[in-house]
Order: C-alpha cells, then sequence, then structure tokens
C-alpha cells in the first residue's frame, strides 16, 4: 500500500463536470442526472460534479445524497431530532419519532421538489474542509485512515491551495484488493 | 469591603467553571439581592439530641439562613437558605450502593465552599458512592427556591425553581423550573423548564415545557429580578413569614398532636388542623389546612384552603391550593398545583404528581385514583397528554411519546422507584410512628432549640459573619 500514492489511483478534476458557485439546486440535479446517464453508458465514471467560484477554483463538491438532502433540509429547532439523542434516548427512539413525523406531513413529492428548486448548490455542497481534503503526496494507508474516521466516500485531493483530483472509495477497494491478491498469490477465477 | 470582594471571588469561580458555555453570572445576579439584604438578616442554627453539632463557619455571610446537622461553610454566601442535615449518614453505618456495602468512619458532613445560595435547600445526603461521607457543594450558585437535594455540585449555576435531586452535578446549568434526577450530570446544559428522570438502562423521561407557557408562572433573564406567578404568589405571604421570624418564641395557633412537629418557622392559621405523625418544616405556610395522620409539608411549601388525607407528601415547595388529596398521594418537589377557589380540584388516592408539576385549573377538576401526573395542565384536554395511570405505567415497555413528554424503559421500574421513594420519605419523616417505633423527622424534630449568629455591624467586615465553630 505504501506503494500507492494518492495520485496514481485519484481520478483528475477535468474528468468531472463543473457547475459555478450560485448555480442552483435545479442545475445541480440535470447535471447529475446527465453524469448518472454518461455513468451507465459510457466509461464516464463519476457521480459527482464539483463546484467552482468566480475564479474557477474548486470549492466543494456535490453527489446525489447532497441534492436529496435540499429535499429534506430537517429543521434545526426540531427538538427531537437535535437533542433527544443528547437526553440518552435511543436512536432507534429518535429514529422511529423522526419517521412518525414525516408519515404525518402531507406534502407531494412535486410541492417538496418545487420548494428545493431554488436553492444554491453552495448552500448544500461539501465544502472543501481539512476533513474533506488530502494532501496529494500521501500514501494510500493515510487516505483509508482518512476515509474511514470522517466516514467519507471520496477526498479531495489537494495540491498547495488547488484541488487536482478526487480519491473515491472505491478506487481504493480496488487498489486494497490488488495488494491482497498480489501479497497471497491469489485472483479471481475467470 | 469584604463582602464585596467575596461577592466578586465567587462570581468569578462559578464563571471559570461554566466557561465552556461562555456563561457570565455577573448579570443575573447583580442586584438580585441587595447589599442591605444581605447585612440586615440573623443566621440561625438547630441544636436537637438526635443530629451531630458539629458546624464551621469561616468568611462567609450566612443571612437568614439556617443550619441543621454537620455543616462547614467557607467562603460563602447563604441567603435565606435551609441547610438542613437532618438525613445525613451516620458514623458507624453502612451506606448500601448498588452491591457495594460502604461503611462510614465518620458521620458525613455538607461542606459550601465559594458559593451563592438565595432561598435555596440543601437537604438529604450524597448519592455518591465515591464521596460517602461528604456532601460539598463547590463553586455553585443557586437562585430562589432552588433545591439541591442530595446533590454534590461543583461549578454550576441553578436559576430559580431549579431542583438538582439525587443527582452528582459538575460545570453544568440547569434552567428555571427544571428537575434533574439523572446519577451524574457534567458539563451540560438545561433549558428551562425541563423535567428529565433517568436510570441508566432502566428508564428515561423527559418532559419539556412550552416556553412561552412557562413564562406565565417563571421568567429569568439577565438583569432582571425573577418574576412570573410563582413570585408573586410567595411575595403575597411575605408578611406571613415576617412575622413569624420576627416574634420570639413563635405559637403555633392550632392544637399540635405530640406525635407531630410543627416547626416554630413555620406559618400556620387558626383554621388549620393537624392529625397525628404530621411534619410541618420551617418555611412552611398552612392556611385553612387540614394534614391528615402521617401528612407533610416540607420547606417552602404552602398548603391554602385544602385538605391533605393520610400519607400525603408535600415535597420541598410544593404548593397546593383549593385541593383535597386523596390518601397516599405525592406532590413532587416545586409543583403547583391550584384549583379554583369555589371549583375545587381533587385529585385520587395513590397519585404520584411529578416533580415540577404545574396543575392550575379554575374549572371543576378531578384526578382518578392511581395516575401519574406531569407537566404543565391548565384544562381537562391537558390531562390526556400529561397523565398516564399507573397500572398501564407498569406495563410500559420500549417507547413512549405523549404530547411533550418522552419515556423510554421499563414503566415498571419507574412505578417501583417511584414507590420506594414514597415510602422512605413517609418512613423518615414519621408518618408511621405507632407510638414506639417507627420515629422520623415528626418526633425528632420538636425539640430543637435555636441559636442565632450575627454578622459585623458596620466597617470593612460589615455583613460577614466571624470564623465560628460549633461543636457540643
Amino acid at each position: 500500500m505504501e506503494n500507492y500514492s494518492v495520485t496514481d489511483i485519484m481520478a483528475p478534476v477535468s474528468e468531472y463536470t463543473h457547475l459555478p458557485v450560485g448555480s442552483t439546486v435545479f442545475d445541480a440535479v440535470l447535471a447529475l442526472e446527465h453524469t448518472q446517464e454518461e455513468y451507465n453508458c459510457t466509461q464516464y465514471k463519476h457521480r459527482a460534479v464539483l463546484i467552482v467560484n468566480n475564479e474557477n477554483k474548486i470549492v466543494g463538491k456535490l453527489n446525489h445524497a447532497d441534492a436529496l438532502c435540499a429535499l429534506d433540509p430537517g429543521d434545526e429547532e426540531d427538538f427531537e431530532t437535535n437533542d433527544l439523542l443528547r437526553f440518552g434516548f435511543s436512536g432507534e427512539f429518535v429514529r422511529k419519532l423522526h419517521h412518525k413525523r414525516k408519515r404525518s406531513e402531507t406534502l407531494s413529492l412535486e410541492r417538496i421538489c418545487e420548494s428545493a428548486l431554488s436553492l444554491k448548490v453552495e448552500n448544500l455542497m461539501r465544502a472543501a474542509t481539512d476533513s474533506e481534503c488530502i494532501d496529494h503526496d500521501a500514501n494510500l494507508s493515510m487516505a483509508i485512515h482518512q476515509l474511514a474516521e470522517e466516514k467519507l466516500y471520496s477526498l479531495l485531493v489537494t495540491k498547495g491551495d488547488d484541488i487536482i483530483g478526487i480519491l473515491r472509495m472505491t478506487d481504493v477497494f480496488s487498489a486494497v484488493y490488488h495488494t491482497m491478491v498480489e501479497f497471497t498469490g491469489t485472483g479471481r477465477e475467470s | 469591603m469584604k463582602l464585596d470582594q467575596l461577592y466578586k471571588r465567587i462570581i468569578q469561580r462559578v464563571n471559570i467553571n461554566l466557561r465552556e458555555f461562555s456563561f457570565n453570572a455577573k448579570p443575573f445576579v447583580d442586584g438580585v439581592v441587595s447589599y442591605d439584604q444581605l447585612t440586615q438578616f440573623y443566621g440561625f442554627y438547630g441544636i436537637t439530641s438526635h443530629h451531630p453539632l458539629d458546624f464551621e463557619f469561616s468568611h462567609s455571610n450566612l443571612s437568614g439562613s439556617y443550619f441543621l446537622g454537620k455543616c462547614s461553610v467557607i467562603n460563602s454566601i447563604l441567603y435565606k437558605s435551609d441547610i438542613r442535615g437532618d438525613e445525613l449518614k451516620e458514623k458507624g453505618t453502612v451506606y448500601q450502593y448498588g452491591n457495594f456495602s460502604i461503611p462510614l468512619d465518620n458521620y458525613e458532613g455538607m461542606r459550601i465552599e465559594n458559593s451563592f445560595l438565595i432561598k435555596t435547600l440543601v437537604h438529604n445526603y450524597s448519592h455518591d458512592p465515591e464521596m460517602p461521607e461528604k456532601f460539598p457543594i463547590y463553586n455553585t450558585i443557586a437562585m430562589h427556591y432552588a433545591n439541591i437535594h442530595g446533590a454534590p455540585m461543583d461549578g454550576s449555576f441553578l436559576e430559580p425553581f431549579a431542583t438538582v435531586d439525587l443527582t452528582t452535578t459538575n460545570d453544568c446549568i440547569v434552567g428555571s423550573y427544571s428537575y434533574v434526577q439523572v446519577g451524574e450530570l457534567n458539563h451540560f446544559r438545561l433549558a428551562p423548564g425541563t423535567v428529565w428522570v433517568r436510570s441508566k438502562g432502566n428508564f428515561n423521561f423527559l418532559y419539556k415545557y412550552p416556553a412561552q407557557q412557562l413564562k406565565k408562572y417563571i421568567e429569568f433573564t439577565a438583569g432582571e429580578a425573577p418574576k412570573g406567578l410563582l413570585i408573586d404568589f410567595i411575595r403575597n405571604y411575605k408578611d406571613d413569614f415576617q412575622r413569624v421570624f420576627e416574634t420570639v418564641g413563635n405559637t403555633i395557633p392550632v392544637p399540635v398532636p405530640e406525635t407531630s412537629s410543627v416547626d416554630r418557622f413555620a406559618a400556620v392559621d387558626s383554621e388549620t388542623t393537624i392529625q397525628d405523625n404530621v411534619l410541618v418544616a420551617q418555611r412552611a405556610l398552612l392556611q385553612n389546612a387540614w394534614m391528615g395522620k402521617g401528612a407533610n409539608a416540607q420547606e417552602n411549601c404552602f398548603i391554602i384552603n385544602s385538605r391533605l388525607s393520610a400519607n400525603d407528601i408535600t415535597a420541598h415547595g410544593a404548593k397546593i391550593i383549593n385541593c383535597d388529596l386523596g390518601e397516599t398521594v405525592f406532590v413532587g418537589f416545586n409543583s403547583f398545583i391550584r384549583g379554583g377557589t369555589d371549583k375545587r380540584l381533587s385529585i385520587g388516592a395513590g397519585c404520584i404528581i411529578m416533580p415540577h408539576t404545574i396543575l392550575d385549573v379554575e374549572t371543576s377538576f378531578e384526578i382518578p385514583p392511581a395516575q401519574l401526573v406531569w407537566g404543565l395542565i391548565t384544562c381537562a384536554e391537558d390531562l390526556k397528554t400529561n397523565s398516564i395511570p399507573l397500572e398501564k405505567l407498569k406495563e410500559t415497555k420500549g417507547n413512549v411519546r405523549l404530547g411533550e413528554m418522552y419515556f423510554e424503559g421499563d414503566g415498571e421500574i419507574l412505578l417501583t422507584a417511584f414507590h420506594e421513594r414514597i415510602l422512605h420519605i413517609l418512613e423518615a419523616n414519621g408518618a408511621f410512628f405507632d407510638g414506639n417505633d417507627n420515629k422520623g423527622h415528626a418526633q425528632q424534630n420538636q425539640n430543637i432549640s435555636y441559636n442565632t449568629i450575627q454578622p459585623y455591624p458596620s466597617g470593612d467586615h460589615e455583613g460577614m459573619y466571624p470564623a465560628i465553630i460549633i461543636k457540643p
């Protein structure tokens, strides 16, 4: 594993669709749907879009889950979601209450989508914070630690102040697979 | 001035402990008790043959406060507070905590240090097995009518009418009218009107008062004295207590059976009836109250135009007005139970009114026997979401939400815990005294001598009490 660096297996940012800050959720959904079609029909392998600022610098990443969050924004004032865990109630109880409340809400899917259309991508994207970034010189052991520790599906690979690529969990897993096969001298039977 | 220096020292100690919340106690406390108030009242302590006489007062102000049992007060300001050490663990006994049998080599003692307590009750004994012979209250401010009950405490701020019960508390802010009994609480901020009872692995009960509705009863903000109906209600009876404290050898105006105890610092009118084995503690007020055999009214309780049946418990700070209670009704800490003047409130036998319940109704209202009742109830409709029959509670397993109440765990264990607590309170208060056995506070607190202690009347030490050690 020490033989791999993150730049060996990352996907360069040029492979991704870019959306400027200020784009709406609808723009993001269109872009994501397009990437999904590409994913299914071609060799295009990415299911996220990158958000760039006015200077064309990458400032964040947005995937399907992030877009769905726009449809389920939660309620910061919601005592059940925010506080019950703090008071020692079980996650199961909190989820049960949450589901019950959702069932009682009568908003149609159309209405939910309509209310989310105008939201801006910068409010939903995963910003390029320290915990989401990894230096291009890092090795895969460090990347595995960070993915596991932060429970992330991908990392933004940085070089200086710039983001140069995306390190996806599937690519890391693939590297792990090859290392194990090499180590044991076995492989998938064809 | 020494008193001013002491005040600033306490504020700083509390702020240091609560810095993680960026909390500043000063605007909440400044001016709430005036300098004049701190210098004009005497402190007093009780002497009995049943409790150790072991007091140490040093560099403190003890204005209007009462002490009983083993107690030290160091670098503290205690204003009209009751430090009641008549349930502290005794030397030579064994304290049972879970599977631990802990022998006690000394009497348990309360120690209050770097703290400011305003009209606060400190009672019971330390439930912390790590310090079985110590009941410390350090670096803490407790505002009006707070209860520190069996709860060792460090670095905490208790807002008005807050109760910490049987819970070791470190670096916490407990909001107005909040009640917490969770065993141990660290670095936690409880919003006003939170009622939280938890036994880890057994049950978890949580109720949160609607914030706006609670403000009618109690509101506490920085820069202002506590206000609301509860404060106004108590203020209406200020003169009754002033008479009691100004009169030497206050005489209770009604017959008190030999088996009962009415504290000479209780305010009792001539329309009240006291039956056997009744305990009425200091700072309790009884007007046209009928106290059945074994009933009790603890500190800061008000019982007005009400009839309590046998073995009814009015826990510290509870108020019962225009009510008729069946037998063995438990009314928890700081509860406010009020019926209409002509349309009375009736509470059936065996009911458990949870601590910090507000049951404020103006129409005729009846609570059936054997119910658990909690939270804010102002009409019959509220009872649907704020009560549960005890039989149903007993069968409750898993999780339930009713109105603003959340429960998870085993209802039977919660019910058993309540029943054991009620039994303990009745035993401790002497409700079951039969003429020979089962003596409790009602019998043992009858003969108390009171001595007063007073501060420097002027000069740099004005308001400070001299260092005093009192032993047999």
